[in-house]
């Protein structure tokens, strides 16, 4: 009985802490706003939605309840004892920072000037309008009740045998079998894989159409990305060698077609597609420049010395020194759209429709390349370098060789970009671009030429769609990175190759062996 | 391994050595008539060359705090804790609320004197046990929550866990704290650019009580981490787990607690740096961890990674050639940051076991 007790309250503090950490970032005014508005619900409060945290509080807590419920031995006694210690545990946490903070608050202190979020508004929505004590026991209260209530439900769906399984089960099923099928055939036959591609040509061919003005923008950054994670894929995914400046390449080929293209600082002129084919040429040389004194390095080391190589050309982007030639922090104005027989590339639509044409003709050289003796040589090293030498394969050459391309999938993805927005500057070429890509690759799957497309719509299409979220993007992202490698390391539409080797590695999933022993 | 095999098989007519050997040459008589010139031409006096010094000595000196954690934590997994920077910015943050509060608690009604500055010395090493205290506890979770699952993982998947965790506890202390820059509220005692005057050829170069502290607080740190790891029993455990987890673990050495351990002491070291670099600097923000972080790790590859007395001096000599770098190149300040970076990479370029060679064996790499 005591196991239980510990166990479940154990559960109901990681809940505590997690909510609190909510409440600090400013969470609950949010998730309250949207809860109340997809339920209509109506509010007394200044900001957020009193009943809308109600109903979020309950949500939460009838989670903790099934979490609770499910530590215990399964009689309805024990599982509704063991779900209301845990909701007792985050209602006692919860329930006493809201008191705290609603006394801070009646008694005139600001603590906005340390904790941003907790604006007064936020704290009146906190303990729902009402004086501190009875706000904060209407809090405790909730989360006891809906907790109780998350016990006897769990109890009543006997099916649920073990959460921890029950998760893992959800998560196998959510990822796995509803795509597994569709993923199985589509690597096996061949034939199917025309399908599918032609589906996905039409399908990207025949959207743009059909999208409105903001939304033609939004998907072409997400095509930007896939054209730069198809890049870095080849990079990271097939040569494994885990490059952190990928920006580099992408600043070098905006600037490039701005400072060709552009009026000032140097005016040259010549038009976009002869710059776009500069761009390209120059971020390729300069991926050899700077893989061959780097390529002989140990994998961690060449996160880190790409990584500098960004900072540095960041650096030098914003610096005085470069400013009479780089247009310093202002950037280049009026970069040169894409002309086609005389016809101008102004719209979104039309931008879209050449970053389609883009992805589809970087698809191609890819997925031939993954399929050559180039992509198994690749292969080959990122698998065990020395092995791969000793096969006879050149690893420096085939080492620069990705390098290179995936310098130039960036560079032409940088050229897209500048265009497209006629605008570049410093704030474009932030090491976010290098993480957001990475990211991109692995939610996605690496070396997987579909999971780079499904984690491209992840990381940029989600975001456009929950606007109301876009203040918890970054935040998400980096979660999300944690998250992904310990519980799905190898993304959600995997490459079967590496689906393989990872599977084979440690053959269950390692968070369970782990919650397990400790 | 490819460096290992390489030097092994020194063949006479290496091209890929002969050239990097010329382009060490040519960029070392780049730098020498560089620095001939910006001397002789007299553009700084001796009391300006003193002040680059000092403050490079102080910076430096918070680098090699930051860069032990990364060298302790990567001596015994193998893995860059790229959210060390994070760490030890929480820890400047928990320094700053310290300090804060102790500021608004007024000890004396009559005087109005506040608890900071009555009881001074007390205050700043409150903040500074606050500041390691918090700073361990985020170690501790953060390796039971982003490494511990992943032990034993292909080394990508953890280092790409640390960059998630960087980021996301860089935006949650954006969330919670807000965007703006906050001033360290140091004791009078401890007030910037207030110090020992030393003349020098008729100029008075200021060395001010917060670097002092900070100087000396740093070589402390050090030598009880030193002390610490090979003298005590706990370091000796250590040292058997870095060598080798299986083993250690039949010696009847618990792995986990070690690692668990290893990650608290780098923690309160970052908090440590933290605290420091707010009392130094005076202003703290959600962004401060990032770039002094990749700095420290440069710092620790520089003295070689795995190697606590390296990283130090690598830590003080980044601190030095970044503060005289640029007037001694006569280039921009505002490149002071690409100097770092650059030397990182010619240091992984051309001697990448770091200047006192890490305490690694090559099997591990």
């Amino acid at each position: 009985m005591d196991a239980v007790w510990k166990d479940s309250s154990r559960e109901g503090l990681i809940f505590g802490v997690v909510i609190i950490f909510f409440i600090l970032i400013g969470l609950t005014v949010t998730l309250s706003d949207i809860v109340g508005n997809t339920l209509d619900l109506n509010s007394d409060s200044m900001i957020g939605n009193t009943r809308g945290l109600m109903v979020t509080y309950s949500i939460l807590g009838l989670w903790i309840g099934i979490r609770g419920a499910n530590t215990a031995e399964r009689t309805w006694s024990t599982s509704l004892l063991s779900s209301t210690a845990a909701g007792l545990t985050t209602a006692v946490l919860v329930g006493v920072s809201v008191f705290v903070v609603g006394i801070l608050d009646a008694a005139d202190v600001e603590m906005r000037n340390y904790l941003v979020q907790l604006s007064r508004p936020s704290v009146q929505l906190l303990i729902f309008t009402k004086d501190p004590v009875s706000g904060s026991f209407l809090t405790a209260g909730i989360f006891i009740i809906s907790s109780a209530l998350g016990g006897l439900l769990s109890m009543a769906t006997e099916s649920q045998r073990n959460s921890q399984q029950w998760q893992a089960v959800f998560l196998d099923r959510f990822s796995n079998l509803s795509l597994k099928r569709v993923k199985e055939t589509f690597h096996s036959s061949p034939r199917l894989r025309w399908v599918g591609y032609g589906l996905f040509l039409a399908i990207s061919l025949l959207i743009p159409q059909f999208l409105s003005k903001y939304w033609n923008y939004a998907m072409g950054t997400v095509g930007i990305y896939v054209l730069m994670g198809l890049g870095l894929n080849i990079v990271v995914g097939l040569a494994g060698l885990l490059g952190l400046g990928y920006v580099a390449f992408f600043a070098i080929g905006a600037y490039t077609v701005g400072l060709l293209t552009a009026p000032a600082p140097i005016s040259l002129q010549i038009g976009f597609w002869p710059a776009l084919i500069a761009s390209v040429v120059l971020a390729a040389l300069t991926g050899i420049l700077l893989g061959l004194p780097v390529l002989r390095m140990r994998g961690d080391y060449l996160a880190i010395v790409t990584l500098g190589f960004g900072e540095i050309i960041r650096v030098l982007i914003r610096s005085d020194l470069m400013s009479p030639y780089l247009g310093g922090p202002q950037g280049i104005r009026d970069i040169a759209g894409p002309t086609i027989f005389g016809v101008s590339f102004s719209s979104e639509k039309a931008y879209l429709y050449l970053i389609v044409i883009g992805i589809l003709l970087a698809i191609f050289f890819t997925n031939h390349l993954q399929n050559s003796r180039v992509g198994r040589a690749w292969m080959a090293i990122r698998e065990d370098e020395t092995v791969a030498q000793a096969m006879g394969i050149n690893t420096l050459y085939y080492k620069l060789l990705a390098f290179a391309t995936g310098a130039a999938f960036a560079g032409v993805g940088g050229a897209l970009f500048a265009a497209r927005n006629q605008y570049t500057g410093p704030a474009d070429h932030t090491l976010m671009v290098s993480i957001n890509v990475l990211c991109l690759l692995i939610v996605g799957g690496m070396g997987s030429i579909p999971g780079v497309i499904v984690g491209a719509f992840v990381l940029k299409g989600f975001p456009e769609i929950l606007r109301e979220l876009e203040l918890y993007r970054l935040l998400t992202f980096g979660g999300l990175l944690v998250v992904m490698m310990v519980l799905r390391p190898e993304g959600l539409w995997p490459a079967p190759r590496r689906r393989l080797e990872l599977s084979a590695e440690d053959s269950s999933t390692p968070v369970l062996e782990d919650e397990a022993s400790g | 391994m490819s460096e290992s095999n390489a030097e092994k098989t020194v063949k006479p007519l290496d091209t890929f050595r002969i050239v990097q050997a010329i382009i060490a040459v040519l960029f070392v008589i780049f730098l020498s008539w560089r620095l001939y010139s910006v001397i002789s031409a007299g553009i700084y006096g001796p009391d300006t060359w003193l002040r680059f010094t000092i403050s490079g000595l102080i910076i430096g000196s918070v680098y090699s705090v930051i860069a032990i954690g990364y060298t302790l934590v990567y001596g015994i997994l193998f893995m860059i804790n790229f959210a060390h920077g994070e760490i030890m910015m929480l820890g400047a943050f928990a320094g700053y609320f310290v300090l804060e509060g102790l500021n608004g608690l007024v000890v004396d009604q009559a005087a109005g004197v506040s608890f900071l500055d009555q009881y001074q010395i007390l205050s700043v090493i409150l903040a500074f046990v606050v500041g390691m205290v918090m700073a361990a506890i985020v170690g501790y979770y953060l390796e039971k929550i982003a490494y511990r699952p992943l032990r034993g993982a292909p080394r990508l998947i953890p280092l790409i866990s640390a960059i998630g965790a960087s980021i996301f506890l860089q935006n949650a202390a954006q969330l919670i704290f807000g965007p703006k820059r906050r001033t360290y509220q140091n004791p009078s005692a401890l007030t910037r650019s207030v110090g020992w005057r030393i003349p020098i050829s008729g100029e008075e170069v200021i060395l001010t009580y917060t670097g002092a502290l900070t100087f000396v607080l740093s070589i402390l740190l050090l030598v009880g981490l030193y002390v610490l790891v090979q003298r005590t029993r706990f370091g000796r455990a250590m040292r058997a787990v870095a060598e080798d987890k299986q083993t250690a673990a039949l010696m009847g050495i618990n792995v986990d607690s070690v690692i668990s351990t290893t990650f608290v002491i780098s923690g309160a070291l970052g908090g440590a740096a933290g605290v420091m670099w707010g009392i130094q600097n005076g202003i703290i923000y959600h962004y401060i961890g990032f770039i002094p972080g990749l700095k420290a790790f440069t710092a620790a590859v520089l003295g070689g990674i795995g190697n606590i007395p390296g990283a130090m001096l690598g830590g003080i000599f980044l601190g030095i050639v970044e503060s005289l770098g640029p007037a001694a190149l006569g280039i921009d300040f505002q490149l002071k940051d690409v100097i770092a970076f650059s030397i990182l990479v010619l240091v992984l370029i051309f001697r990448p076991s770091g200047i006192l060679s890490e305490v690694l064996t090559e099997e591990k790499v």
